[in-house]
Order: C-alpha cells, then sequence, then structure tokens
C-alpha cells in the first residue's frame, strides 16, 4: 500500500521533528530567543545512545535485554543532551541575556558549528552505524503493515509527549515554566527561581531531542557530526508552523511538516507534469517556512511574534 | 581639563561633509597609496611564491564576500546566513553564459562583460530574496536566508537543463581582452587588490553617505528608524542588492580562476566562513573584513606548508619532527572548531570583533578647526 506507507513515514519523521520542535518552542516561549544549537544537541543525543548500545553488546543485543538497551540508550541520550543543554546555556547564551539581539544568536551559531565539528574530528568525517537490533518484521493488518521500529518510534513519542503535556500542565514545575514564559518579572515576584526554572526549560527540552537522536538512529542507522542541521531547522519550520511558543503548535507542526514532505510531496507529483524526487522535501520545507513567516507568522495555535527581535 | 573631558565624552555626529573631511585629515591620500604599493608589490617579494599567491588569492576571494556581506550584517544589521546563495548566482550566471559544457546556451560570453551582468544578476536575486523576508528580523531573518542558501544548491543539483547538476560547469574561460589572457596568479592576484580596492571604496562611500545612515540607524532600531521617517524597506532592499552584488562579483572571480563551477563549491560552509570573517573581525570595519580574511583563510592554508610545519616543531620541541608532517594539517582540519569557539568568544569578550569598525564622528571642535 503505496499511500499507506508514505503516511507510515510521515509520522515517523514527523515525531522526530515535533519531538525536536517542542526544545525550541519550550526555550522561545520562556527566553524569546531561538537556541540555534537545538539540532546539534539532537547530534549528541544520538551519538549518546550509540554509545551505550555498542557498550552494551551491539548487534548481539536481543531478547528481553533489548528493552533494558533501549531504555539505557534513551537515558542516557536525554541525560548527555540535557548536559550539554546547560552547558551551552552557561557558556553561550547567560551572560548575553540582555546583550543587542545580533550577539546571542551569532554566539548559538557559534556553538552549532564547534560542536558539529568537534564530533566530525572525532569520527574523523566518517559515519557511525546504529547497530540493527530490533527484530525485522511489522505489526498491522493485510497490506497495512508498519515496521516494528517505526511503531516503536512514533509510539514512544506520543508517550513522550503525553508525558511533556501532563508535566507542564500538572506539576509544580511545569507550572513555574508557564509563569516564567507569562511574565518573567512577575514570576520572579511570585517567588520563582527564574534562573533554575530557565534551566529545567533548557534540560527539558534537551532531553526530547536526545531521545529523539537515538529514536532516528534506531530507524535511519547512519548518524555523523552534521546530522542535526537538517532536521534542527526542519523542526524549527515545524514550532514556526504550529505557532512558536505553543508546545501542541511544536507536536502538531512536526506532524504536518513530515506528512508534507511525504504524503504531500507524492500527491503534488500527481499532478501532470510535476515530478519532485525525495530531494525536493527540503525545498519543501523551507517554502513552507517562508510561506508560513509572510502569510500567517503567527502559525496554526501561536501569539504574533516574528517582528519581535 | 572639564571642558576636554566634556568634548571626549561628547562626539557629535553630523552631517556627511563633515564626517569625510574628518576622514581625509586621519587617512592620508599618501598612505593610502603606499599601502597600496605595497600591496601591489606582494609577487616581488623574495619569499612569495606560487604557494603563497594561491591562498593570497583565495583570501582575496573571501574578502571581496566579507565585503559584501559586511554591508549586509555590519551596516545594516541584518544577519544573512545564505550569503552562499550570491556567490553562487554570480559564478553561475559566467558559467551559464560561457562555459562550452552549458547545456541550455553557449553564448561564450567574455569574462569582463560578464560584470555587469553578474552585478545585474545579484542585485536582482538579492532584490528577489529580500522582499519576502523585508518584516522578518533577528533569528527569522537567519533561519530562512539560510534556508534560501540550501535552496539555491538543491536547485544547482537539480535543475540539470541550466547548470549541468552534479557534474558542474567546466572549461570556464578565463578573463581576455584581445589576445591577452588572465592566466598567471599574479595577474589573478592584482585583479583580486585593484577589485576589492575599488569595492572598499565603493562600500566605504556607501557607508558615508545617506543611505549608510540610514543602515545604521535601521541597525540600531528599526522601529525608532521608521519613525524618523527612514524608509526601512528602500534601504533594506539597498542592503540586500549591494551586498548581494559584491558577494554576485566574488563569484564571477570565482567561476574565471577555477574555470570550474559545481553545487559542492556553494555549501553553507561558505556562509560560514564569509560571516566568521565579517564578525570575528569586526562587524561593519574593512579593515576588520581583510584581517579576518587573512587570518582565517589565510593562515590554515599556510599551517599546512612544510615549512611552517618545520617552525611550529621548533616551537614545540615536545612534537618530534616526525609527527609533524600532520601537524598543522591536523590544525588546519580543525578550523571550523576554532572559528565557533572564536564565535562565541568574540560575542562574549569583545562584541565589536578583533579590528571594531571606528564610528564615523566628528566633535564640534573639529568642526571650528575645519572652518577656520
Amino acid at each position: 500500500m503505496f499511500w499507506f506507507d508514505q503516511l507510515v513515514n510521515g509520522l515517523t519523521i514527523g515525531s522526530v521533528y515535533a519531538l525536536i520542535a517542542l526544545g525550541y518552542t519550550l526555550v522561545y516561549g520562556i527566553l524569546q530567543m531561538i537556541n540555534f544549537a537545538h539540532g546539534e544537541i539532537f547530534m549528541i543525543g544520538a551519538f549518546a545512545g550509540w554509545a551505550v548500545l555498542l557498550l552494551l553488546g551491539g548487534t548481539a543485543i536481543g531478547g528481553p535485554m533489548l528493552i533494558v538497551a533501549l531504555i539505557a540508550a534513551m537515558v542516557a541520550a536525554a541525560l548527555a543532551s540535557s548536559a550539554s543543554a546547560v552547558a551551552i546555556e552557561r557558556v553561550a547564551y547567560r551572560r548575553l541575556r540582555n546583550a543587542p539581539r545580533l550577539a546571542p544568536l551569532i554566539s548559538a551559531i557559534g556553538v552549532s558549528i564547534a560542536l558539529q565539528n568537534v564530533v566530525l574530528k572525532l569520527t574523523g568525517g566518517r559515519d557511525r552505524v546504529y547497530p540493527r537490533i530490533f527484530p525485522t518484521g511489522e505489526v498491522g493488518v493485510g497490506d497495512f503493515g508498519v515496521g516494528y521500529i517505526q511503531a516503536f518510534l512514533i509510539v514512544a513519542s506520543i508517550v513522550m509527549m503525553v508525558g511533556l503535556l501532563a508535566f507542564i500542565r500538572r506539576t509544580r514545575t511545569g507550572r513555574a515554566m508557564r509563569a516564567v514564559s507569562e511574565d518573567r518579572a512577575t514570576a520572579s515576584l511570585m517567588g520563582v527561581d527564574v534562573d533554575r526554572t530557565i534551566v529545567t526549560t533548557f534540560v527539558v527540552g534537551a532531553a526530547l531531542a536526545g531521545v529523539a537522536g537515538v529514536l532516528q538512529g534506531l530507524w535511519i542507522p547512519n548518524i555523523r557530526g552534521t546530522m542535526g542541521f537538517l532536521p534542527g531547522i526542519k523542526a524549527f519550520t515545524a514550532a514556526v508552523v504550529g505557532g512558536i511558543g505553543s508546545v501542541p503548535g511544536a507536536m502538531a507542526g512536526g506532524y504536518f511538516l513530515g506528512l508534507s514532505e511525504t504524503v504531500g510531496r507524492e500527491l503534488l507529483n500527481q499532478l501532470p507534469g510535476v515530478s519532485l524526487p525525495n530531494e525536493w522535501r527540503d525545498v519543501i520545507a523551507f517554502s513552507l517556512l517562508v510561506l508560513v513567516l509572510i502569510f500567517r507568522p503567527t502559525g496554526i495555535f501561536g501569539e504574533r511574534v516574528s517582528r519581535r527581535a | 581639563m572639564r571642558e576636554a573631558t566634556r568634548r571626549m565624552r561628547a562626539p557629535l555626529t553630523i552631517g556627511a561633509d563633515a564626517i569625510r573631511a574628518a576622514e581625509e585629515r586621519t587617512r592620508l591620500p599618501i598612505a593610502r597609496l603606499l599601502l597600496f604599493v605595497l600591496v601591489v608589490s606582494v609577487p616581488f617579494w623574495p619569499m612569495i611564491d606560487s604557494r603563497w599567491l594561491r591562498i593570497l588569492v583565495l583570501v582575496g576571494i573571501f574578502v571581496v564576500l566579507g565585503l559584501g556581506l559586511n554591508i549586509v550584517v555590519g551596516y545594516a544589521g541584518l544577519l544573512d546566513l545564505g550569503f552562499v546563495a550570491f556567490f553562487a548566482t554570480g559564478a553561475y550566471s559566467y558559467a551559464i553564459l560561457a562555459s562550452p559544457a552549458s547545456p541550455a546556451l553557449q553564448a561564450d560570453l567574455n569574462w569582463w562583460l560578464a560584470i555587469p551582468i553578474a552585478l545585474t544578476v545579484g542585485a536582482a536575486v538579492g532584490v528577489m530574496l529580500g522582499v519576502p523576508v523585508l518584516p522578518l528580523r533577528g533569528d527569522y531573518l537567519a533561519i530562512v536566508t539560510l534556508g534560501f542558501g540550501e535552496i539555491i544548491r538543491i536547485l544547482l543539483l537539480n535543475v540539470r537543463g541550466l547548470t549541468n547538476g552534479a557534474q558542474g560547469l567546466f572549461n570556464i574561460p578565463p578573463p581576455q581582452l584581445g589576445g591577452w589572457v588572465l592566466k598567471s596568479l599574479e595577474q589573478w592576484y592584482w585583479l583580486l587588490v585593484v577589485s576589492a580596492f575599488l569595492i572598499a571604496i565603493a562600500v566605504g562611500r556607501m557607508r558615508a553617505s545617506r543611505m549608510g545612515r540610514a543602515w545604521e540607524a535601521i541597525r540600531e532600531d528599526e522601529d525608532v528608524a521608521a519613525g524618523m521617517g527612514v524608509s526601512t524597506v528602500k534601504y533594506k532592499l539597498m542592503a540586500f542588492a549591494m551586498g548581494a552584488s559584491v558577494g554576485a562579483f566574488g563569484g564571477l572571480i570565482f567561476a574565471g580562476f577555477f574555470q570550474f563551477v559545481n553545487p559542492s563549491s556553494f555549501t553553507l560552509l561558505v556562509s560560514v566562513n564569509v560571516l566568521s570573517i565579517v564578525v570575528i573581525g569586526g562587524m561593519g570595519s574593512t579593515p576588520g573584513v581583510v584581517f579576518g580574511a587573512l587570518i582565517l583563510i589565510g593562515l590554515p592554508e599556510v599551517m599546512q606548508f612544510s615549512e611552517t610545519e618545520r617552525l611550529l616543531s621548533v616551537i614545540n620541541p615536545a612534537v618530534p619532527f616526525a609527527d609533524t608532517t600532520d601537524w598543522g594539517r591536523q590544525l588546519a582540519s580543525a578550523r571550523f572548531i576554532v572559528f565557533g569557539v572564536l564565535l562565541v568568544a568574540v560575542m562574549a569578550l569583545r562584541p565589536g570583533g578583533l579590528f571594531p569598525a571606528q564610528r564615523a564622528h566628528v566633535r564640534l571642535a573639529d568642526r571650528a578647526e575645519a572652518a577656520a
């Protein structure tokens, strides 16, 4: 079933975009800045998970060990990504919080370039490959089959997103995050520790991106230092499409973008005279970003912010 | 004493004529002329061989690109991460019109005649990409221009009927006038020196003009600038057009020098290189661009000379010479790590860059002296 497969692929890649987009949107909501190095946080998570899987036996992992290994890899990725995000916030962003608007942005680009190239250097510029530990096979009925990995990726992402929503809406820390993003000064007067809440936000966003890195690695096994660049931009697009600052918006935006690149592209291909091979999916994403920013800068759910520097 | 302090603290910015007068006082034409002669004489220096010249040509191309991006980022404060788009536009507009491998047309265009074409096409593409991003600021502008840079590369790869796809366009003719062909490294070097000087002067004039002051106002605060009656639309588009034009000229030189273009030369790394030059050199500073290019483009190349590596082994005897064959190359290949760290460090410690722009200002007393 061609269209069903496209749909599943769209949901899979959309899950990855959504998880990364959440980090952009959370940080934006609280600091009104775009964490340009977020794609590299995703990349670091992918490498951390890969290292853990190799330590636990690589391709030899199987049976009940599989679940343990997966959890260990995701936890390690979340920790590594969070630690990097906290370090980046400390080194590159904190002292620039009141600097002219270009300064934190250029600093973030610097972090992003440095991290990409440190990893490229460490890996000698060659790809690393995730061990194939998932049994091959599909779940589903008849023609409507979904590979185990993709099914796992989609379900795990949705579980995490539901968890995030609950965290933001139900817990004390979540309430503090909402308060700071609403009005930093007032929140601080109400006894919210603003600096700590900002760090928490970076940690939560980074952990999601780190796990997304592992999930993508399980699905598309090749990882490298520059792997975070395109998903980073696309997830940013997703966050903008959904309305930057809005948590449900980032999720919806991620899936919307994932489906546009797959189902949307194939639908366009049905038009007479149109032929968009797979490489054009990046053009689709960028065009979508530009169109949304021009015609509906608020995105689907968000507030109008693109004019704010 | 009090008077002197007051004067020091209150530099007053006034009209362009006064600025020009002050500039002429500080930078004598003779000094400029000497500098020019010094730079032009480089190929005759005893130690300079073809390797040095090749590096200097590369540095020169990046000086040209840096001068272009400096208009957009340094003067107008518009963070453009897709500058490679204009570089590619210039290179391909000549390559398509001149390469015998061009699938669309065989125009056999002369390089010199391509100059106005590249400048015009560059400016047009600058305006074309500038219009949709007019309402965007800061982060959004950066990410959308980044997207444009990538889109251009994907188009170059996929619009095969025009660009010959991944194979690229080869046998691009070098500049020629009558029977004379510009081929040697010295000639290329001189062409770049003259172009860079002319562009630097033109850009300096722009900066001192009404347009330059409008750019500065937009950079400092766009809303206030608009409130004071500066047409932000017009001047932002002018910044994009001028920057793109200069970038396209850089591409034209690139295509003529290497006589070959393909999409893999026009990646994000070019934009990163040029941005690093502008930011680390000093946003808005012309000497900053020149020194930035010498340090960021020239130094990593020089590090790879075997003499340099031998020299490094003398400075650092802990590294045995046998291993140093790789030393400079190792460092050079890590250059982007250094660029990234430098970008962060410059923003935190020295936001004006290594060679900060001199703000054009004239004190009232100077003006009185000038009038006297």
